[in-house]
């Protein structure tokens, strides 16, 4: 398929892996983190990181929007299921993300109406369907997914779907990249840039990460190729001792971002003071809640919701896996009390988690010889 | 996803994935497609129009 398979081409994946030993400076240890949770699936899938020298080490960053949902707030998913004439919609990976006393998925077991959908649009469709249930969605992601939301919510203002309501947990990815950079914990090099959270916001939200804190950002995207091409971008900056936002993936992303997308999103949340990340504990201006002009639609409004915060279980260390500071193997209980099918934490569970990547695919992994 | 038939009125197109599974699409980011046309889309939303 077009726009697909030439990214995998696995002659050319050789070539681009040749280029960056030939960038790498010998003795010299790279580290880059990737934001994008999609971009660890990605290169665990396909072993990019198989492809690359020992000395160039990539580090999973927080990009997981269902990882970092706190426990308590998976909990205030779980009282609203279980709230008489409601039927609740979320994505797929959201129902088996454990809260502090199970998850969607067995409270869905328990008799709760709990229903996976994969989009917003087909949360409004129940919604029209059932005029006589109240019909919640519970909105996670960054900015890929806010904007659908956003417009999802335009249209049930239009259509007068007044059942119809959305628990929104939607984040921004500035703000804990920032937190990430100020942290001690991580002594990082370069960022591979989130590819389609940029098709939304561009890439000048990314520029103070070189003004402020000298490090090279190269938006990529998904394919084998894209993320190759991307670790050579960085790799070239340093050596040439340049520290600038670019774009690889330009087939996809403008660097200005998408205009109609950043509208609907002002004019249909707002930030919230401060949001509580799993892991990574409350990080300002982090959140986004429904603004007020779309109160009508607030769930957290609408309906009673805890609003307790929960501890991680002790055993538990996704939030030093999202940070970056372990890999998910150094994890006490990763393969073991952890695993896909019992996961302890989030990581284990979203598609997108670095926990969930290395262990459907990482766990093959070649030894790789530095240069 | 490839367009298969779009609605121009509501926003919508309804789009095909390489199985050809199919699902309805809201488009009004990308501003007009046409049928055929290759888009990225996430979560019921197309975000770009590819080539």
């Amino acid at each position: 398929m077009r726009f697909v398979e030439e990214f995998r081409d696995r002659e050319l994946g050789r070539a681009a892996a040749a280029e960056i030993l030939g960038l790498v400076e010998p003795g010299r240890h790279y580290k880059l983190m990737e934001v994008c949770g999609g971009h660890t699936h990605s290169i665990y899938k396909y072993g990019v990181d198989d492809l690359l020298p020992a000395n160039v080490e990539l580090v999973h960053g927080p990009g997981c929007p269902v990882c970092v949902i706190p426990m308590g707030r998976v909990d205030d998913g779980i009282a609203l299921a279980h709230t008489d004439g409601v039927i609740f919609t979320c994505f797929g990976d959201m129902m088996r993300v454990p809260g502090s006393r199970g998850s969607l998925l067995e409270a869905k077991a328990q008799g709760a109406d709990v229903r996976m959908v994969y989009s917003p649009l087909d949360a409004l469709r129940i919604a029209k369907s059932n005029p006589a249930r109240e019909v919640v969605f519970f909105a996670v992601g960054f900015e890929t997914t806010a904007p659908s939301t956003a417009l999802t919510l335009r249209r049930a203002r239009a259509e007068r779907v007044a059942n119809f309501s959305v628990m929104c947990s939607h984040v921004t990815i500035v703000p804990p990249l920032r937190a990430l950079l100020e942290s001690p914990d991580l002594r990082l090099d370069g960022f591979i840039g989130p590819g389609h959270v940029s098709t939304i916001v561009g890439g000048r939200p990314f520029e103070f990460i070189p003004a402020d804190y000298g490090k090279p950002v190269v938006i990529a995207g998904f394919e084998p190729l894209d993320i190759l091409q991307a670790i050579a971008m960085i790799l070239r900056q340093l050596n040439q001792g340049r520290c600038r936002v670019e774009n690889q993936y330009t087939r996809v992303v403008p660097y200005e971002g998408n205009r109609r997308a950043l509208e609907v999103m002002a004019e249909v949340f707002e930030l919230r003071p401060h949001f509580e990340w799993r892991g990574l504990g409350f990080i300002s201006h982090s959140g986004l809640r429904l603004s007020e002009a779309y109160a009508e639609f607030d769930a957290e409004r609408r309906f009673s919701v805890p609003g307790v915060r929960v501890a991680d279980p002790k055993a538990c260390q996704c939030g030093e896996v999202l940070k970056g500071v372990i890999k998910p193997w150094e994890c006490k209980v990763f393969g073991t009390a952890c695993t896909p099918e019992r996961p302890i934490g989030t990581c284990m569970v979203s598609s997108e988690g670095a926990c969930a990547a290395y262990y459907n695919y990482g766990r093959f992994a070649r030894q790789r010889a530095a240069v | 996803m490839t367009v298969v038939r779009v609605d121009p009125v509501r926003g919508l197109a309804l789009c095909a994935d390489a199985d050809g599974e199919r699902v309805t699409v809201d488009v009004a980011l990308i501003g007009s497609v046409g049928v055929g046309a290759r888009v990225l889309v996430h979560a019921g939303t197309a975000l770009a129009a590819l080539g």
